[in-house]
This record gives C-alpha cells, sequence and structure tokens, in this order.
C-alpha cells in the first residue's frame, strides 16, 4: 500500500510539478490502473489520453483523492502527497472540472463558488468587529460559531470572483443564476470555482463533449492564458484533434497500462491513434461508387418547433435518396434535432409533408414510421435510444420487437430475442456485455451503448436511416467502426441522413451535403464542390455571421440541454 | 476522533445480501420496537410469538391470515402493475370502494344461482374499479397530469359516496346502523373445505400467475416494461405511452375492485361504513416491496396479513394497546423499505484517526465514461 511513508521524503527541485509514479489501481477482475507514470510540469498543458476505459479517470481519481491506489507514489511540488479525500487535493492545490457539471442551477454564481468555503457575513468577520460591548458579543464563540454556520458574506467573494474572471477574460455575470448560463459559460464558472481555490494543478475531464466546435476553441483560448500565468493543465480527451492542438505533452493510456509520454509536437495524428488504439487507424475511408435508387425520403416545406413551442425549422425541404448519404452540417441548435426527429416522425412537423418510400407519413405514428423502415439513431443515447434499467436483450428488440421470428400475436419468446440480441452483440462488437439477459444499457460505455444502438437500427435493414450526432462523444475505435457500418449500409441501398458538427466525418462520408442555418437549408452542394471554409462560413450565417459565431445565442436552448443532461426542461 | 462514512454503489449484490437484509431489517424492527413493548409493561419475547409464530398454529389460524391476504394480493396487484408502467396509483382505496359498493349492489339486486351469480359480481366490482380509475388513467395518459394526485382525490370522492349509501338508499338490516343488509348466501364466495378461506383466495392466486405470464411472456408486458423504463425511448421505438398507461391503471383499478368485492362477499358478509381498513394504501408498500417481480409481490401481501392478524392477536390477548401494534407494524414497514438501500449501496463506517480511514477500504469498479 502506500510506500511513500516508509521512504524519508526526499525534496526535489525540478520543474515538474506533479509526480505520479508507478501507480497501480486493481479493482476486481480489473487491473485499472497498471503501474503509470505520470509527471506534469510546471505551465503546460499535459494531455491524458486514452479511448474509454483506458483508466483515465480512474489516475485523475487517485490524484483527486477519490481512490486509493494500491501501489505508487504522489510528489506535488517535490513534496509526497497523501491524499484521503477531495478536500486534501484541493488544499494541496489541485482542482478539477467534472465531466458532468457539479453546479446548483438556482443559485448565483458566487453562491456556487464559494459552496464549501463560504465566509460569514461582514459584521462577524474579525477585521470588521472593532470595540465596544457589541463587538465583544459578535466575537464570543458561541455567536461565532452560529455566524459562522448560519450567516454568508458574499461581498468580498464576488469583488475576488469579478477580478479572477477580469484577469482571465470571463464573460460571466458572478450574480446571475447558473440556470440563465449557457454551456461554455457554466463550464468557465466551474473553473472559476477552481482557481477561486487558488489552484496551481487543473485537471479537466473531457471539457469539449459538451461544447460546440466554437466553445471548445474559446475553452482551449482561456487554457493558454491560464499556463501562461504559471498554472498546468491536465486535459483528459479522448480526441486526437485537440491533443494536437493545445497540449504540449501527451500521456496515453490503453487498457490500463502507460503506452509512454510523448512530447505533442513530435508525433502526428496517426501515431497517436496507434498508441491509443493499439493498432492502425484509418482516417481515410474508401468510399466506392454507388447508383442512387428511387427516393426513400422526400420532405417538403417542413416546420417544427422545439418542446417550448419556439418556432426552429421553417420550410426545409430535403429528399434523401436510397443508396447515397446526405449529410447536413450546423452549428448545434440551429434545428438539427428538430429536423432528424421530424423525418424520423418521432415529432409532428406543424406544416409541411413527409413521403418515405412514396408513402405520405406527416401525421402519421411513430409505430408508422418504424413500418415503413425508418431507423433512427437519436442525438441523446441515454435519454432516447435506450432504457438503461432494462437488459441489453430488452434494448436490443426496441425497435425489432413486433417481429415475427420472436413469436406469435400475443406472446413473445425471450429465447430467441436473447439469442438475437447475442448475434447482434457479436456482429457489432460491443463490449462490457458477459449476458444479454443481466447486463443493462446504462452500464455500458458511450461507444459500446452506441454501437448497441446502431446494431439495432442496421439490423432491420431499413430503406431510411436518419443519425443524429452519431459518433459525438466516443472513442475513436468505435468512431471508425460507427462509420464504417454506416458506408456499408448505403452500399447495401439504405438512405442515410447524417448529421453531424464534425465536418471531417461529413466531407468523408457525404454524398450530398447541406447545411442548415436557423432552421433553413443554407447551402445544397457535395463533398467534392466545396471546402470546409465554406461550409464552416454558411454555417454560421454567411458572411455577416462572423461576429454573431463569437457570442453564441445564450438563450440556445439545445446547448444548454446537453449542458446539464436535459434536466433544467423537465 | 473521527467518523468516517463511504458510500458506494455496488456493482452487484452478493445472494447472502439479497436475501439477507430482508430478514435482518424485521429483526431490527423488532429490536427497536422492544422499546415500546417494554415501556408498556409486556414481554417483548411473548409478544412477538403471539405476533409472529402462534398465526402459523393451526389450520384455523393459517385461514386467518389467508382470508386477511386476499384482498392485499389483489389490491397490490392493482398497485403493481401500473408502478410497472411507471405509474403510482395512490388510489387503489378508492377502486376498491367502487369495486364493493358495485359489487354488493349486485349481490342484493340480482336474483341467480350461486355459480352465476358470483362472476357477475366479480365483473361488475372489477368494471367498477377500472371505471374509477379510467379518468386519472385518461388525464394522466392523455394530458400528462399527475396520476398520484389524481387516483387520491377519486379516492375522497368513493368514500363519500359510500358513506351517504351506507347511511342512506343501501342502507339496511336491522338497527339503523350504517351498513347495507346481508348478502344473499347465493352471493357469498364459498369456503374453501376445510378452511375459512374463500375462492377469492384462488381467485387472486389465479391472478398473479396471469400478471406473471403477461409481464414476462408477452409482447404486452414487453411494452409495459419498456414504457416503464423509459418512455420516451419507448414512444421513439413506436410503443404508445398513452395505451399502456390507459391499459395498466385501468387494470390496476379493476384488481383493486376485485379486491373490494372478495373482502365482502368472502369475508364481511355486508358493506360497513368501515370495512377496509386502509387496504388500498397499504397496497402501496406492498407493490413498493415486491416490484421485482409479482411472486415477490404475493410474498410481501402475505407477510403483511400476517403482520395484521398478528397484530390483532396481540391487542387482544395480551391488552396491548392497537396503537403500539401499529407502531410495531410501521417499524417493520419502514426498516424493510430502508433495507433496499443496503443492497444497492455498500455502507463503511470507519472510526478512529484519519490514517486508518482510507487503506481498508472496499472496492468498486469503475469505467472511464
Amino acid at each position: 500500500m502506500w510506500m511513500s511513508y516508509i521512504q524519508p521524503p526526499v525534496t526535489v527541485m525540478t520543474d515538474d510539478l506533479l509526480r505520479m509514479e508507478s501507480i497501480v489501481k486493481t479493482f476486481p477482475g480489473v487491473i485499472a490502473n497498471d503501474h503509470v507514470d505520470l509527471t506534469v510540469r510546471r505551465g503546460e498543458i499535459h494531455g491524458l489520453l486514452g479511448e474509454n476505459g483506458a483508466g483515465k479517470s480512474t489516475l485523475m481519481k487517485v490524484l483527486y483523492g477519490m481512490y486509493a491506489p494500491d501501489e505508487g507514489t504522489i510528489r506535488f511540488d517535490g513534496e509526497p502527497l497523501r491524499l484521503d479525500r477531495p478536500q486534501d487535493a484541493i488544499d494541496a492545490g489541485i482542482g478539477m472540472v467534472h465531466q458532468h457539471f457539479k453546479l446548483i442551477p438556482r443559485l448565483s454564481v458566487t453562491e456556487n463558488i464559494v459552496l464549501g468555503s463560504r465566509e460569514p457575513a461582514a459584521p462577524f468577520r474579525q477585521e470588521n468587529l472593532g470595540d465596544g460591548l457589541l463587538a465583544t458579543l459578535r466575537s464570543s464563540d458561541p455567536v461565532q460559531a452560529v455566524a459562522s454556520r448560519f450567516s454568508l458574506g458574499l461581498d468580498r467573494p464576488q469583488r475576488r470572483i469579478s477580478d479572477l474572471a477580469d484577469q482571465y477574460g470571463f464573460d460571466v455575470d458572478v450574480s446571475a443564476p447558473v440556470r440563465e448560463l449557457d454551456v461554455g459559460q457554466r463550464q468557465r464558472v466551474e473553473i472559476l470555482k477552481a482557481l477561486y481555490r487558488d489552484v496551481d494543478l487543473l485537471i479537466l475531464d473531457e471539457p469539449t463533449a459538451v461544447l460546440t466546435p466554437v466553445e471548445a476553441e474559446r475553452l482551449f483560448e482561456t487554457l493558454e492564458r491560464l499556463v501562461d500565468d504559471g498554472l498546468s493543465v491536465i486535459l483528459i480527451t479522448h480526441k486526437l484533434k485537440e491533443v494536437k492542438s493545445v497540449t504540449d505533452r501527451v500521456t496515453v493510456l490503453r487498457e490500463g497500462e502507460d503506452i509512454g509520454t510523448v512530447e505533442t509536437a513530435t508525433v502526428d495524428r496517426s501515431e497517436l491513434a496507434r498508441m491509443m488504439v493499439g493498432r492502425d487507424v484509418l482516417f481515410e475511408i474508401d468510399k466506392p461508387d454507388t447508383t442512387v435508387g428511387e427516393p426513400v425520403l422526400e420532405a417538403t416545406g417542413v416546420s417544427a418547433i422545439d418542446d417550448r413551442g419556439v418556432d426552429k425549422l421553417s420550410s426545409v425541404d430535403v429528399r434523401v435518396d436510397a443508396g447515397e448519404i446526405v449529410g447536413i452540417a450546423g452549428v448545434s441548435g440551429n434545428g438539427q434535432k428538430q429536423l432528424a426527429e421530424t423525418v424520423a416522425g418521432v415529432r409532428d412537423p406543424t406544416a409541411g409533408t413527409i413521403e418515405i418510400s412514396g408513402q405520405g407519413l406527416a401525421d402519421a405514428s411513430p409505430e408508422e414510421f418504424v413500418a415503413q423502415g425508418v431507423s433512427f439513431v437519436p442525438e441523446d443515447r441515454h435519454e432516447h435510444g435506450c432504457a438503461g434499467d432494462l437488459s441489453v436483450m430488452h434494448n436490443a428488440v426496441m425497435k425489432d420487437f413486433r417481429d415475427e421470428q420472436f413469436g406469435d400475436s400475443v406472446l413473445f419468446d425471450y429465447g430467441s430475442v436473447g439469442d438475437f440480441a447475442s448475434e447482434l452483440v457479436d456482429d457489432f462488437d460491443v463490449r462490457g456485455v458477459s449476458d444479454v439477459t443481466t447486463n443493462c444499457a446504462k452500464d455500458l460505455s458511450g461507444g459500446n451503448l452506441q454501437k448497441l444502438i446502431l446494431a439495432r437500427e442496421l439490423a432491420r435493414d431499413p430503406d431510411l436511416l436518419v443519425a443524429n450526432q452519431p459518433t459525438r462523444g466516443i472513442d475513436v475505435g468505435a468512431i471508425e467502426f460507427v462509420r464504417e457500418r454506416l458506408l456499408e449500409q448505403r452500399n447495401r441501398g439504405t438512405g442515410v441522413l447524417l448529421f453531424s458538427e464534425d465536418l471531417d466525418e461529413l466531407f468523408d462520408l457525404s454524398d450530398r451535403l447541406l447545411v442548415i442555418y436557423e432552421g433553413e437549408i443554407v447551402l445544397r452542394t457535395t463533398p467534392e464542390e466545396t471546402t470546409r471554409e465554406q461550409v464552416s462560413v454558411e454555417m454560421n450565417g454567411g458572411g455577416e455571421a462572423q461576429v454573431s459565431v463569437a457570442d453564441a445565442d445564450p438563450a440556445d436552448t439545445a446547448t444548454r440541454r446537453a449542458a446539464d443532461g436535459g434536466r433544467s426542461d423537465q | 476522533m473521527l467518523v468516517d462514512i463511504e458510500i458506494d454503489a455496488r456493482e452487484q449484490t452478493p445472494s447472502w445480501i439479497a436475501y439477507g437484509t430482508p430478514l435482518f431489517a424485521i429483526a431490527a424492527a423488532l429490536a427497536v420496537s422492544v422499546v415500546a413493548l417494554v415501556a408498556i409493561g409486556v414481554n417483548p419475547i411473548a409478544a412477538y410469538v403471539e405476533m409472529f409464530l402462534r398465526p402459523f398454529g393451526t389450520v384455523a389460524t393459517i385461514s386467518n391470515v389467508l382470508v386477511r391476504a386476499t384482498p392485499l394480493i389483489l389490491v397490490g396487484l392493482g398497485v403493481y402493475l401500473p408502478m410497472k408502467a411507471g405509474l403510482w396509483n395512490i388510489g387503489a382505496e378508492g377502486q376498491l370502494l367502487a369495486g364493493a359498493i358495485v359489487g354488493t349492489w349486485i349481490a342484493i339486486n340480482v336474483t341467480l344461482p350461486q355459480l352465476l351469480v358470483i362472476p357477475v359480481i366479480l365483473f361488475g366490482s372489477a368494471i367498477a374499479g377500472g371505471l374509477w380509475a379510467f379518468i386519472p388513467a385518461w388525464l394522466r395518459a392523455k394530458w400528462g397530469i399527475s396520476e398520484i394526485i389524481t387516483t387520491l382525490l377519486f379516492t375522497f370522492i368513493a368514500a363519500d359516496i359510500q358513506l351517504y349509501l351506507v347511511r342512506g338508499p343501501m342502507q339496511g338490516g336491522s338497527g339503523g346502523f350504517p351498513q347495507t343488509e346481508l348478502l344473499p348466501e347465493a352471493a357469498e364466495f364459498p369456503a374453501i373445505p376445510g378452511t375459512r378461506a374463500h375462492v377469492g383466495l384462488l381467485v387472486a392466486l389465479l391472478i398473479v400467475v396471469l400478471v406473471y405470464v403477461a409481464m414476462n411472456r408477452t409482447r404486452f408486458g414487453f411494452r409495459v416494461n419498456f414504457v416503464g423504463s423509459n418512455a420516451d425511448a419507448a414512444e421513439q421505438a413506436g410503443m404508445s405511452r398513452y395505451r399502456v398507461y390507459l391499459l395498466t391503471l385501468v387494470a390496476g383499478g379493476a384488481l383493486a375492485g376485485l379486491a373490494g368485492i372478495s373482502e365482502i362477499a368472502g369475508n364481511q358478509s355486508r358493506l360497513h361504513a368501515s370495512f377496509a381498513p386502509g387496504y388500498g394504501y397499504t397496497a402501496v408498500p406492498i407493490a413498493l416491496l415486491g416490484r421485482n417481480g409479482v411472486f415477490r409481490m404475493l410474498l410481501a401481501a402475505l407477510f403483511f396479513a400476517l403482520l395484521f392478524v398478528g397484530g390483532n392477536r396481540v391487542t387482544v390477548a395480551m391488552e396491548v394497546p392497537s396503537a403500539i401494534i401499529d407502531i410495531v407494524q410501521a417499524l417493520v414497514i419502514l426498516f424493510l423499505i430502508t433495507a433496499e438501500f443496503f443492497q444497492r449501496y455498500r455502507l463503511s463506517v470507519s472510526i478512529g484517526r484519519r490514517d486508518d480511514g482510507r487503506s481498508i477500504r472496499g472496492t468498486e469498479v469503475t469505467t472511464d465514461d
């Protein structure tokens, strides 16, 4: 166990702020960290790269005092560090911004930041006590004890927080309630929370998973500013692009093992991918020509509103033919969700017609769309894509449970359903499933859950597949897999409508490309005819939009939903 | 001195914990209840023997428990079924009353041979209970109005209608008590030979099996499970939330209605002003304890029947105030429901210096998700 307490502490003066040496952490049946070393220098952005399940989070939980390592030592600032709980890490100067924000929407920014380290109200603070009978009373132990528990002084913290915000150029109103902030702002509040506690090392756990590309860009600028000021940053990620663009060095983990630490400038993307996945990853996808068939989707003049009744889609025409992938590019919240849901039959359009393989279905129930051969990969895997508490088997037949192969009109043959589910799991290489009847969907990692959903939707050999952000938040290996399957399905004659915020993905996969902006299709083109730059400009509203991108609409409900997993809507 | 409490979610529940916790919870509740019993000068051991062991003494005492269990099983199903679809039928009491009223009316006013009249009575009560649940079910399915509130409010309506009827139009028998006249002999549920238990028990057990088959072997059960687990995802897959909500809640109401008439026609022989001491409310913890499977719900209903019958015995035989027995019963229920926490979470408490705190901590599995 804790070897460091036997060894005499040796203070080494180096540029290294943090040295984690030979960290071992095992769970029953799993070695989550197998002798992992991690050294972070002062003033660097250090990437921690690995697929889901590689042990990144475990290592950071060890560093944040949430897990005790089985073996290994941690030195911080040259001194051995003993971490029993997160408070010890915070005291030592380590701050963490979790992937799921830990903020209370009703409270103001300042209140959220001082949570756990608040000060008593001004009249009870030492420097304000003064003389006299009243002061004696106020300084007496019982009164102080009560004051420190039940009074709240926000004046001084508020000043300090706005100073901090100014210093790093955060545009956050410190007195605004958190629920009024968008995702990017909420993340900045989390960073402020760490800075308020005087951290030297800031850990960010997959910070861009919830951000739009524009917001991610802003985050990286902030991080640069922080390291210029002498802070060190650990950036946990599985996105190679981010590693390349912002980190100084990167440590790669794979299945709990330490693959090594490299200077980011000395490696290219494919080398990093190989370190991370353990084999060559194809970034260029071979896209054979196919013959396009009859239209499978013809949406004409479709308008739709979001859950709050706000117009999100105005008179959109989209056609998808059998055997082609039509890509939809756009900044999150410009009506993609509504378009996807409308053509998949989940949301009723307020105007317009939808024909699936020539059948008019605008007012039909979701069941009729399913019966007509429409498959749908929704944006939010957990909210809409699965029933987390039910087994993998249940989820595998969520769409196909009506099929005759699973029994007669009344009885349902769970035996053959289980066999079918096991087949899907094998075919699509869904990992982490030992028994399809007992493993719950919610226990699968994001990538594996997405594979399961895709498997289910493709097993029906649909005429039309609507896929909304099918590769968001999943690791490189799974992304490659999903893209290959989408292409394969297109080659088999399925029409695919693909929504993505990843332009590389759209350019690699699409046969035709549409750009959506504020609920309208503003550009119809093909990847060969256009450039990423042109699409980027159109996504942001053309020439005039250069300004409006930077300060994206704070009332943008879609991004806000993403921030708290949709909780604020319910 | 530092008390360190760690709570971790369990990845897997060991089987000794899964089966042991209910027993341990009951034991713990009884241990706490000793305080109340000793305070009023009752020997707790004797009281517990009277309460939990004596009911198993003879066929007659066992059949007392079964008589009490019959309405609890039926009304428990009436809460269990909607719960599977994610609905809380808090107002099963009202549906039970509706079934009792209509069933009693049919029994008194329809003259048919026994073999015909009993099915008619059962059918009528089920329809009445189902109808009583229909409006809350429709409001929930169509407009999303909380069934917790509406079913509960419908209970108040049913209770007042019942009071009005037994004091007014349906009042009967001698002495002007708030009750109906006795049911004609043909309408009384025949007893199972050699016991006091009546055919209502057989009906209840049959329905338990039917519900098991429906939930675990049919496409309908698949839909109910799916809607109950994630209604949004179920709708995307083309399952109708509307239909599932309406069907399960109305079916639940029908089962509660059956519970009402089986208590009257099988046990009490007439509709009193206060014939059902909150069976419909008791059904909620029964369904909650048994929510992982209908046979567990059956066990829970039998256990609650034992609690009631045993409690009565203690009140009568040992002259313990019934309020004290209520306390014992409430503690048992409370401990049982709390105990489920320990099946899903691991709690490690360490007392002492901080250095001892972590190294002996339990293990847990994590993913980088």
